[in-house]
């Protein structure tokens, strides 16, 4: 139960020593001089992988050079060349710092890369997705099935050639439907209605012919109708559960399959993609600016962390800078950000353990003060649409809630805040209930924890010190002064702890960002004049990652030159990832375990569906 | 008095009886809300129905507002439509409400409300439904008993999986934890030596017995819990897990009348408590007032609730498990334990076996 | 005996409610049968003067043993009852030959004593008396039957540990 907090003193970046990252390109190509190659492509920095030396060559970056987590990986639809790609992320847990980039393109004909299941088992729902968006066949993965749209869906949305029924054009902004003036052209003229569903070859959408579940109810471990008990030579029944899409501690439409033995819980599969609408697909028609706001709706509780994420990404593209001010502003709202997400989080748990309420409610008193500050900061209370490229797009307010605004946020930060973690810990933290229901349950070991993919509070909470902001530090977070709570026992309880020691934390960040506020009060807050249309000066590839209240959030975005839409805009979706885990934490406990475990996971369907 | 005045008087007592409480259990789900509300730094309802008053200025105030809100809801479930699944079983889907609601009057009939009130016919001693009684407590325990069928059948007839987890899990919480309130709802009998609940009440005089037995009322006051499924051992309703659970399929005056059920069970059990542990009608200046013991016994049922209510804003659930195994575990070995140590103390007193020390204390002080 | 009208009712509604508990297809209505059978033998111990017992036949039978009934059959999800095969009328031969034996046997029992009087001879039931009779009249049986219980809790609670153990090996 002892909590550590492990301090990595600020400005000490592993990457100084050797460049782990250069390292390990070298021996990868020393060692496998056909397979693996740098990538031609300008503004590429990955490695292009062979298809059928790709699990060696993971095998070989997992464990002998130390990239042991597989950060993102996701489907690329490369139509002049006739080539179908993926992109694997691969991180250092121990040095830090940079990605390995492994690149591996196939025909598009014939689509087939070996899946990296056995090596990392949280590439499960990302090579699922690729499967369904891209169509491609990930050889070994034992349920490779749809996973975001339904079974019954035609065609692989996200590749360049695919077009939805109300098809306009390939990018915005479209051209006008009404050039002259009259009425000349509606978008569902391009596909009546009633013909705008299309079903693949064979299927018969009856219902009868093809039951849509039944794969994902033989794939169940146990559901065979019954079992015989060993010891006793009694047959016993199992029994599966279907918890949603309509339940109430499910956070949204989301679905698990239970398959119980009585009450415990013998297998778990998620089932998702009930709000899916292609954010990535509506990303790539978009220009660069106008999807800020669409990246508000991922995880609607921290939008100002969604903007960060993307921001990054096309600032790395565009090699812009952003002016000092804007930047402690950015961490500024980031960090209560993250107070506000985890206050909701902890809430939620709590409810979910069956605290009727009252925990959220206690909770949302303090929420209530930093939506009504970003109210007054952007306009609006969750869907900030806050940051733009280069800076953000309003300077602070004069006065917030009828007070000057540095004397609310120097209250809020002092004040306030400390006063709620210190009742939530006094009334919750150390309750028997509490410590009875959490303790021990929803278990993930440190490896697991890495091998799945895991990310923020939940990695932390199996022991993992890991942590974006120190691991590869974006904006000012190298010269703060901060630890990275770290609990080793990878439990529901940890987790909760792991999120009230993060608020504590970002308390902490957020003194140190307040004196630099008053300093640089009237300073710019953005770089050059703000513009609306972007050219991309340089095409390429870049992945923005920060560390999301949920944990790891990362937009892998290519371009062309002076293009103004990206090519390919692939969100590393946190919650969607951390439910890859979901059905090995859940196994073995009971079936109320399971809605503590999901709401200790942390999830948001606005970002698990996408 | 013949048998057709005792009959007769039961009726019009138990009409009345009935009346009062079914009207209190409405403005117990009422009280409930309320209270809740400002556990939790909410408001609560506050639209239907206040009491205006001359307001300072220009503001108006309002005394009581939301006090109508029970009549509203009662309306709402009595014009909701009222359908039943396409696969469950008609017959017991109809039954199980009734079943549910006919135990929690029905425990009504022995509680005492009351002292000797002078226009009380002779051979009653205290105001009851059915006064004297002399196995008023075995009908409580008959009656809590018989009172889980209305929750198992209403589970197993919606035909829905939620509801036969929820139905399961009431059965064998209601039965593990009614073992330790039988265990505990006997101290009081063997302390008045009587089962009748106003010569319990009346043994009360020199002392509650809360305090001679705090372990058995504890234990009591918890089982009453698990017993009425309140928070923390509301399992079978768990809204987390089984989304409400047993009636989940249940809609209008149906579903009306399972949180009837609960809510009446509710204050009738706050009122065995306070009968059988915390001196039921009696209080200060009870025997020269006698009316005073419906204030006594209203106040101390209204401390039950509000206990009821605190708890269920502040206590996380248990789990299943867990529960089963703190009521079979530590309940009821605790409260075995207890009994036979009373038991086993009192015949020793009987006996005299404690006369020395009683004379030797008596010595010191006297 | 109280009043012959009561007892009627009574009497019809026991019946009835047997003969339905076993014609009845399914194993949760004939359970339900069953309770309230139960409950009317209750209120003939109460007709007949004998609350204490009364109340104790509901609690036991119809609130706790008729619940675990209820709550097995739901468990395995038992409700419908197989059809009539040969198995079945050899049952029913059997309950019928032995119900038959049964009312012989009372037919000849009452005949012998002669005893048709209605009234239930008046002693104390109140739960004092009762216990007293109990313990000082049938002191031996009532201890006997204490130690069988006992023993089958007992043996109850080993026979759980070690299925418990069979399952970790």
């Amino acid at each position: 139960m002892e909590a550590t907090l492990e301090a990595s003193p600020a400005g000490d970046s592993p990457a100084i020593v050797a460049d782990p990252v250069v390292d390990a390109i070298d021996r990868l190509k020393e060692k496998f001089p056909e397979a693996v190659t740098d990538d031609p492509r300008e503004g590429y920095n990955g490695l292009m992988v062979n298809a059928s030396q790709l699990p060696a060559v993971a095998r070989t970056l997992k464990d002998e050079l130390g990239f042991d987590y597989l950060s993102s990986l996701t489907g690329v639809d490369q139509i002049e060349d006739g080539k179908l790609e993926a992109v694997y992320h691969t991180y250092s847990i121990e040095k830090g710092g940079g990605s390995v980039t492994l690149h591996v393109q196939v025909d598009r004909d014939n689509p087939v890369i070996p899946s990296l299941m056995p090596i990392w088992p949280g590439a499960d729902f990302q090579e699922r997705e690729a499967f369904d968006m891209y169509g491609i066949h990930f050889e070994g993965h034992p349920d490779l099935r749809r996973i975001l749209t339904w079974d019954g869906f035609n065609g692989h949305p996200l590749r360049k050639d695919w077009q939805e029924p109300f098809y306009e054009d390939a990018q915005k902004p479209f051209g006008s439907r009404w050039p002259e003036g009259n009425a000349v052209h509606r978008a569902e003229e391009n596909n009546p209605y009633g013909k705008n569903v299309q079903y693949p070859a064979g299927w018969v959408p009856t219902g009868e012919e093809y039951d849509v579940e039944t794969d994902m109810y033989s794939i169940l471990k146990g559901n065979d109708g019954h079992t015989v008990d060993r010891a006793t030579h009694m047959k016993t029944d199992k029994l599966t559960v279907n918890i949603g899409p309509q339940h109430p501690s499910t956070h949204g439409v989301f679905r698990m399959v239970v398959t119980l033995d009585g009450e415990t819980i013998l297998d778990l599969k998620p089932v998702m993609g009930y709000l899916h609408r292609n954010h990535e697909k509506i990303g790539e028609r978009n220009t660069f600016l106008g999807n800020i706001p669409y990246t508000d709706r991922l995880d609607y509780l921290s939008s100002m962390g969604n903007n960060h994420g993307y921001v990054l990404a096309i600032e790395d593209l565009m090699d812009l800078d952003v002016p000092e001010r804007a930047e402690w502003i950015r961490i500024l709202t980031v960090e209560l950000t993250r107070i506000c997400n985890h206050l909701w989080a902890l809430g939620f748990l709590l409810n979910d353990l069956g605290a009727l309420q009252t925990p959220m409610l206690y909770f949302y008193i303090e929420r209530e003060l930093i939506l009504d500050f970003f109210e007054t900061l952007s306009g609006a209370r969750m869907m900030c649409n806050y940051m733009r490229f280069g800076g953000v797009a309003y300077d602070l307010p004069d006065d917030v809630r009828g007070q000057p605004t540095m004397a609310f946020l120097n209250e809020l930060v002092n004040e306030r805040l400390p006063a709620a973690l210190d009742q939530a810990d006094r009334l919750m933290t150390y309750n028997e209930i509490v410590r009875a229901r959490s303790i021990g349950v929803g278990f993930l070991s440190r490896q697991d924890a890495i091998a799945y993919s895991m990310a923020g509070p939940i990695l932390r909470a199996s022991g993992v010190n890991y942590d974006v902001r120190r691991a590869e530090p974006y904006s000012y977070y190298d010269q703060l002064d901060f630890d990275v709570p770290v609990f080793y026992n990878g439990d529901i309880y940890d987790r909760y702890r792991v999120r009230i020691e993060e608020m504590k934390q970002s308390i902490r960040i957020i003194k140190q960002v307040l004196p630099h506020l008053e300093a640089t009060k009237g300073a710019p807050i953005i770089s050059g004049k703000p513009q609306y249309a972007i050219r991309m000066p340089r095409p390429g590839e870049a992945y923005g990652r920060v560390e999301n209240p949920k944990g790891e959030l990362g937009y892998y975005v290519t371009t062309k030159r002076r293009s103004s839409n990206p090519e390919r805009y692939h969100v590393r979706a946190t919650s969607f990832i951390n439910l890859t885990a979901l059905g090995k934490m859940c196994i073995g406990h009971k079936i109320a375990d399971v809605v503590a475990i999901l709401g200790s996971i942390d999830i948001v369907l606005g970002e698990v569906d996408r | 008095m013949t048998l057709g005045q005792i009959a007769l008087w039961g009726l019009v007592v138990g009409f009345i009886m009935s009346l009062v409480v079914i009207t209190g259990f409405a403005y117990t789900t009422l009280l409930e809300r309320k209270v809740l509300a400002r556990m939790q730094a909410r408001y609560g309802p506050n639209r239907a129905g206040y009491i205006p008053l001359p307001g300072r200025g220009k503001q108006e105030r309002k005394l009581l507002k939301g006090f109508m809100q029970p009549a509203a809801d009662a309306v709402k479930l009595f014009f909701k439509e009222d359908n039943t699944p396409a696969f469950a079983d008609k017959w017991v889907y109809n039954l199980a409400p009734m079943l549910a609601v006919i135990p929690a009057i029905l425990v009504l009939a022995v509680i005492p409300w009351a002292g000797d009130l002078p226009w009380l016919p002779e051979q009653y001693d205290y105001f009851a439904i059915v006064p004297g009684l002399n196995v008023a407590v075995l009908f409580i325990l008959a009656v809590t008993s018989i009172s889980v069928y209305g929750i198992v059948l209403a589970g197993w007839a919606s035909n829905s999986k939620y509801a036969v987890l929820g139905g399961l899990r009431a059965s064998a919480q209601m039965i593990s934890y009614e073992l330790a309130m039988s265990m505990t709802i006997i101290i009081p009998v063997m302390l008045a030596n009587s089962m009748d609940l106003g010569v319990i009440v009346d043994a009360q005089k020199g002392g509650y017995y809360v305090f001679l037995q705090p372990i058995a009322a504890i234990i009591f006051c918890i089982a009453v819990m698990a017993e009425l499924q309140r928070a923390p051992f509301d399992l079978l309703e768990a809204e987390q897990e089984l989304s409400s659970g047993f009636n989940v399929e249940y809609g209008g005056m149906r579903f009306g009348m399972f949180f009837m059920a609960e809510y009446m069970k509710m204050v009738s059990f706050s009122a065995i408590a306070a009968t059988l542990f915390f001196g039921g009608y009696r209080g200060p200046f009870v025997d020269q007032v006698p009316m005073l013991g419906f204030v006594y016994m209203f106040g101390k049922i209204f401390l039950g609730l509000f206990i009821m209510i605190w708890i269920r804003a502040t206590f996380p659930r248990l789990r299943y498990d867990q529960l089963m195994s703190f009521g079979w575990k530590k309940m009821l070995p605790l409260a075995v334990l207890n009994f036979i140590v009373l038991a086993v103390v009192m015949v020793m007193a009987e006996e005299g076996a404690f006369d020395a020390l009683q004379q030797a204390v008596l010595g010191i002080f006297g | 005996m109280g009043n012959p009208i009561v007892f009627g009712l009574l009497a019809v509604i026991a019946i009835g409610s047997a003969v339905g508990m076993l014609t009845s297809r399914n194993a949760v209505y004939s359970a339900l049968f069953l309770v309230l059978n139960f409950a009317t033998i209750g209120v003939f111990y109460i007709v007949l003067n004998a609350p204490f017992i009364a109340m104790v036949q509901i609690t036991v039978y119809a609130g706790a043993i008729m619940v675990l009934f209820l709550f097995v059959i739901m468990l395995l999800g038992a409700e419908q009852l197989r059809g009539v095969n040969s198995e079945h009328w050899f049952h029913l031969g059997l309950s019928i030959l032995l119900a038959g034996l049964l009312i012989v046997a009372f037919f000849i029992v009452l005949v012998m004593e002669g005893s048709t009087t209605s009234a239930a001879p008046m002693i104390d039931t109140s739960p004092t008396a009762l216990g007293l009779r109990l313990f000082e009249g049938y002191n031996l049986p009532f201890l006997v039957t204490g130690v069988l219980l006992l023993s089958a809790t007992i043996g109850v609670v080993i026979f759980g540990f070690s299925r418990k153990r069979g399952e970790n090996v």
